[in-house]
């Protein structure tokens, strides 16, 4: 397996955090990380690819959905969907499917 | 007659009821004391919020530990106090003295809100005209200063400011919770006109908050105890109703009174 398709892989194994509160408001996504009081707001790219990721879509998915959205290049919409992803891993926001019991949309 | 003498002999002994039921923002507590020393401050400092003993949750209050109820909803540590809510009442344990309980009856209240529609907010809370204006802002802000430049008998409270919606209505509510630990002596509540983020400027002016701007302004002034994903769901579902609903404004302000020209 490539590095490229060993991300790929890992980008679509990642869902909202369960932990998480949050909320769409005035088009952005706001969040509260209740065990640390921490509040994330999210900008308009990022806003979108959560959206898409609370309803099920591949990386590959919201990365054409993202192309359609932002008038922005397949490969590009891709890069920056993968780049996004990682970070909000990084931050918590996003952890695997498989330790993902329910919805925490509000 | 002999009947008599007994009965009063009996009530004589009998152990003497250490309660208080007060009330703050329409939630009544029936708080009931092991310890006389604690009952006779709390009379003291919640003597304007008094409520009905058959209504209020019960909340047993102790200077001693207690366990952790297996039945807990809620629980929160501060220092060595405990603040531990059941579905049947509340106990309060470890409470060294009256600052203590007052922190625990802020923190319950912070928790019972959110199935009332309401949440706690550091702020200043002035009547005017027979509405409520309420002044966010952290520590330094300014609130001190708006309640202090304020006449007697408008200020709900300096320090920590209850709303709630009833009826569709967003109130804000007269608390006994003020800065440097006076006792509030104001039980009213008013509809509210506005929410304005304080900022110490060289002039006075408003501005309006978007709903997220104004989140974002307010979130670090809620009080707010409970680390589980549902209450900060909910507190976060309030917050979002309250601030569609409540204009919100940044405030720049001088230390005088004229700030008050800016919000008509």
């Amino acid at each position: 397996m490539s590095f490229d398709a060993a991300r790929t892989v890992k980008s679509e194994a990642l869902l909202p955090n369960p932990l998480l509160a949050w909320r769409e408001i005035d088009g952005a996504i706001v969040i509260i990380s209740p065990e640390d009081s921490v509040v994330h707001e999210l900008n308009p790219t990022a806003s979108f690819i959560w959206k898409q990721l609370n309803s099920n879509h591949s990386t590959g998915e919201i990365a054409q959905q993202l192309a359609d959205e932002f008038e922005v290049s397949r490969e590009t919409a891709l890069a920056d969907t993968k780049e996004l992803l990682e970070s909000l891993a990084g931050m918590r926001l996003l952890c695997a499917a498989d330790r993902r019991k329910g919805s925490v949309h509000v | 007659m002999e009947t008599i003498e007994r009965s009063a002999l009996s009530r004589k002994d009998a152990p003497p009821r250490r309660e208080l039921a007060i009330e703050i923002g329409q939630i009544p507590l029936h708080l009931k004391f092991a310890d006389s020393a604690h009952l006779e401050k709390a009379s003291a400092r919640y003597r304007v919020f008094s409520g009905s003993r058959e209504k209020g949750l019960p909340i047993w209050v102790d200077s001693r530990q207690n366990p952790q109820s297996k039945d807990s909803t809620f629980s929160y540590t501060l220092n060595s106090a405990t603040v531990d809510l059941r579905k049947d009442g509340a106990q309060f344990s470890g409470v060294p003295h009256e600052y203590s309980l007052d922190s625990l009856i802020r923190i319950l209240l912070s928790k019972m809100l959110l199935t009332r529609s309401g949440f706690l907010l550091h702020a200043a809370t002035v009547m005017r005209d027979g509405q409520a204006h309420i002044f966010t802002g952290q520590s330094g802000a300014g609130k001190s200063t708006v309640a202090s430049l304020s006449p007697i008998g408008s200020v709900l409270t300096d320090e920590i400011s209850l709303l709630r919606n009833l009826d569709n209505s967003w109130q804000a509510f007269g608390t006994p919770f003020w800065g440097e630990f006076h006792a509030g002596d104001l039980n009213e509540r008013a509809p509210i006109a506005g929410i304005y983020s304080l900022i110490q400027a060289k002039e006075d002016r408003v501005e309006r908050l978007s709903t997220r701007d104004a989140l974002r302004a307010i979130l670090p002034n809620i009080l707010f105890f409970s680390s589980k994903q549902e209450d900060n769901a909910q507190l976060l579902t309030i917050l979002t109703q309250a601030l569609q609903a409540i204009p919100v404004y940044q405030l720049y302000f001088q230390r005088h009174a004229e700030f008050w020209e800016v919000l008509k």
